[in-house]
């Protein structure tokens, strides 16, 4: 009984502290910024974080086993991929750029779990015999820490692609020849030199629109970023579709249906493929990267969310409409 | 996409902003990461049109096809290596003379054949192919699981019509001619997956394992011009060249000291792990394909107390599939037990087997379960479900009588079985009967010839029951297991591709780092660069120049401070 009240509370707790950071977050946006509000949505990211770790432990003490086997529980556990990736960034890297974009996902995935539609499964349940394995630990941790890298990565690449194009539909938008060309050349040319060469060549042209060179600084630097956490997530990924076969060889005796969730996966795995060999072909990486990363962004969400609404196939575990 | 051609961009004035398009860039900017490797430190001072030509005429010899050419190049980490490769492994400056002459010797003795395998094996290796490939595999992966796979035609016809066809065009003709109903057996899809396995094939061959050889060459870089132009650079001043060695040593750099020149590497396995990457893709495809065409599967539902033969059950899934001597054996099915949660529901089921040789003699015995199956000789024996075949009861003290037990509904692991004990007159038209109905094999429920509820009996208690005038005893449920058997040969190699895939994939997350330093007067110029982790090398730099004590003449202890970057 304590078990349950302690998990609502956790959940409220760590919700209603997300919320805030990301009120902060807008104020700063909007408003103005506030000095110490980045401290707050520092702190207020780690204690949630905390929160959805105590969550998580206290329905694995509740239910007797590994808080995998639905839809709810696997989202709970995508909102504290989330967080951990965070944390990470946190203390990787001491600004908060990012945090941006990761603190709404968890406060989205982690709200639309605990409220609206899956109101009825909250009640851990059993696990049918089928996913009486160990191998149900290492793949659905897999592949929610795979989907949740890729999910950050993929909304890095948006982000990349509406900023480029932003500028871009500026740089369209100036009609002057002259002041097109050199825009557009200095905007294009500055993201490929390295630090040095950029030095350089400001010192010896007279249009050092520094506007540009920090916006396409953020660029590379969101670049940087995206190329490295979509690395990570693919690892994740390519794990825990293979831990998946195995499993499947075990329990079914065939490592391959060709099952839609499979089917999926498989698919979101190669567009992530694409996407690190775009980075190779040309030095045009960042934009076609990012062209190509950000489908994959509703892939995965199709993948995770939209074959279990079908409630189809071998994965019907976490459908709607199983229970 | 195409890469950067060298001599499009000879004037400036093009430039365009279309970024999916070839870019056109002013030549002075494009040989940025060339002074990185070695050998063009020394080139790096030749004015960039002289480079420029002399790239592209080694180029244009060695090999046949222009496009394949710059798009073979750039298919490494960097441009440079593999222009390291074509021209030479010593020097830089005499690279260019040496390469005309091997290839022309190649295209003097090799016949026909051999240059049709040379530029059919460029196509293949090139990249822009390889990624269409990939997008179209995915593309008809995702039309698989939208259309129905395996229905009869009738099911397309009906929801494909002519008369109104799906997205205007897309009619019954096109998912029967194209085999979009068994997409993922249809030869479109298997052959776009061999024209991948092709690809990767060529890829490797051409481009990887060249790349063994070119990563693991290096060189000191001797000027600090070419030192200056690395991604990261920085200068300390007073500082000796040995400390930042030992520095670099103790963050796990190898290091190599000559004299005022040094240089450091770390994670040279990160950029060779794509290579094993590409090899373990090609193992799970072989393995994929000797399953598919050399294995028996078969699936077989035995009610507790009877046997099969292991041959009757197992059929072929291609060309390739050939019985072994284990397909004589026979399999009885001593026990078939269930599990439950308290709430009742089915938490585990289990089957006792005994496997029986042509003799009858027991050579095997195993409860298998879920997630627990039985290997014997190759065969692999999987528990995938289960069935009640037959209610055991005694009417009236007279019996045993078995009542076949039919599924009424089926919802995955709910399941709902019932049977029927006519009452009366057997042959009258609407005969009435004690209906019995059970979802597990825990508890039967009986309800009597006018459909009411008459109680719930437990095989193993026993106890009778008394519906309109006769006296029912449930003496046993018997249920019956549900099993899958399987060879597949394929399955080790496919394992060993997988723990390959797995393993390869963590290594290649390494970024391959590399640092050069020149010892200049009493200033150290240190420069590096890497391949992945483009944000924290800077930060790792630095820090760890933080480190370097800074040599002080006046005393005679070494103070540590901070050197802040340029």
């Amino acid at each position: 009984m304590i078990f349950s009240t302690l998990e609502h509370i956790l959940t409220h707790i760590s919700f209603s502290v997300v919320s805030i950071v990301i009120s902060t977050h807008l104020i700063t946006l909007l408003v103005n910024e506030i000095l110490g509000f980045h401290d707050l949505s520092k702190n207020g990211m780690i204690i949630s974080f905390f929160c959805i770790t105590g969550l998580l432990i206290t329905r694995w003490i509740l239910s007797g086993h590994l808080p995998f086997s639905d839809l709810y529980e696997s989202f709970i556990f995508l909102s504290w991929g989330f967080s951990i990736f965070h944390i990470v960034f946190c203390f990787k890297k001491h600004k908060n750029d990012l945090s941006a974009i990761i603190a709404p996902s968890v406060i989205f995935t982690q709200g639309f779990a605990t409220l609206g539609v899956l109101t009825e499964i909250h009640q851990s349940a059993i696990l049918v015999p089928a996913l009486q394995s160990h191998w149900l630990m290492m793949h659905v941790s897999m592949m929610i820490f795979g989907y949740a890298a890729l999910l950050c990565g993929s909304l890095l690449s948006v982000g990349i692609l509406v900023i480029t194009f932003g500028e871009v539909i500026q740089i369209l938008g100036k009609r002057n020849n002259l002041y097109f060309l050199i825009e557009s050349f200095s905007f294009v040319e500055i993201q490929y030199m390295n630090r040095n060469e950029r030095n350089n060549v400001f010192q010896k042209t007279f249009f050092s629109s520094s506007r540009n060179y920090y916006r396409s600084q953020f660029i590379q630097q969101l670049d940087r970023w995206s190329y490295r956490i979509i690395s990570l997530g693919f690892l994740f990924l390519t794990i825990g579709i293979l831990s998946g076969a195995v499993w499947a060889n075990e329990a079914w005796g065939s490592y391959w249906n060709w099952d839609p969730k499979e089917t999926w996966a498989f698919i979101t795995w190669t567009i992530f493929a694409i996407y690190l060999h775009t980075r190779k072909n040309t030095k045009f990486e960042s934009v076609n990267s990012s062209i190509a990363a950000s489908p994959g962004f509703l892939i995965i969400w199709i993948c995770y969310l939209g074959i279990n609404l079908l409630g189809i196939g071998l994965h019907s575990y976490g459908s709607f409409t199983s229970n | 996409m195409k890469t950067l051609s060298p001599l499009n961009s000879s004037n400036p004035c093009l430039l365009k902003t279309h970024f999916l398009k070839v870019p056109i860039f002013n030549p002075i900017f494009k040989f940025k990461p060339l002074p990185h490797n070695t050998h063009h430190a020394r080139i790096a001072k030749v004015p960039s049109f002289t480079m420029n030509s002399k790239l592209k005429s080694s180029q244009d010899i060695n090999n046949t096809g222009k496009k394949s050419v710059s798009q073979k190049i750039v298919l490494s980490e960097t441009s440079p290596p593999p222009l390291a490769v074509d021209k030479d492994g010593i020097n830089g400056g005499s690279g260019s003379e040496s390469v005309p002459v091997s290839s022309k010797k190649k295209g003097g003795v090799s016949g026909l054949a051999k240059k049709l395998s040379k530029k059919v094996l460029q196509i293949l290796s090139n990249l822009s192919l390889a990624i269409g490939e990939m997008f179209t595999i995915a593309a008809l992966m995702a039309l698989g699981t939208v259309i129905e796979q395996g229905e009869a035609p009738d099911f397309y016809f009906k929801n494909y019509p002519e008369d109104h066809p799906v997205l205007g065009f897309f009619t019954w003709r096109w998912v029967l001619t194209l085999g979009f109903d068994h997409m993922f057996t249809s030869p479109v899809f298997i052959g776009m997956l061999a024209l991948l396995g092709a690809s990767l094939m060529a890829c490797t061959y051409t481009t990887q394992i060249p790349l063994v050889k070119v990563s693991r060459r290096w060189a000191f870089l001797h000027s600090a011009e070419a030192i200056r132009k690395q991604e990261f650079s920085d200068t300390l001043t007073r500082a000796s060249i040995e400390d930042v060695g030992t520095l670099l040593m103790g963050a796990g750099y190898e290091v190599f000291l000559k004299g005022p020149c040094l240089y450091a590497f770390q994670g040279l396995a990160g950029r060779l792990a794509p290579i094993g990457v590409h090899i373990s893709l090609l193992l799970i495809m072989v393995g994929g394909t000797l399953s598919a065409a050399g294995s028996f599967k078969g699936s077989v539902t035995v009610p507790q107390g009877l046997n099969f033969v292991v041959g009757d059950v197992l059929g072929p899934t291609g060309f390739l599939s050939t019985p072994t001597e284990a397909f004589n054996t026979e399999i009885h099915v001593n026990r078939f037990y269930m599990d439950y949660f308290e709430s009742g529901e089915v938490s585990q089921f289990h089957t006792d087997l005994s496997l029986l040789d042509m003799d009858g003699k027991e050579v095997m015995r195993k409860t298998i379960s879920v997630n627990d199956p039985l290997r014997y000789g190759g065969i692999t024996i999987y528990q995938t479900d289960w069935s009640i075949s037959a209610l055991q009861i005694l009417k009236d003290n007279e019996g045993p009588y078995n009542l076949a037990m039919a599924p009424l509904q089926i919802n995955g692991d709910k399941k709902l079985f019932g049977t029927f004990l006519p009452v009366g007159d057997i042959n009258s038209p609407d005969v009435k009967g004690i209906s019995m109905l059970a979802r597990d094999l825990q508890s039967i429920v009986l309800y009597d010839k006018e459909g009411k509820f008459a109680g719930v009996r437990r095989p193993n208690s026993k106890l009778p029951i008394n519906i309109d005038g006769s006296e029912i005893v449930i003496l046993d449920a018997i249920g019956s297991s549900g099993l899958d058997l399987k060879t597949d040969p394929g399955v080790p190699t496919v394992y060993a591709g997988f723990g390959a895939l797995m393993l390869t994939t963590c290594i290649s997350y390494l970024s391959h780092s590399q640092i050069w330093a020149i010892q200049d007067g009493t200033s150290v110029i240190i420069g590096g660069k890497t391949n992945r982790a483009k944000m924290e090398f800077p930060e790792e730099m630095n820090r760890l120049l933080d480190k370097v004590p800074e040599i002080v003449e006046s005393s005679s202890s070494q103070q540590v401070d901070t050197i802040t970057s340029g």
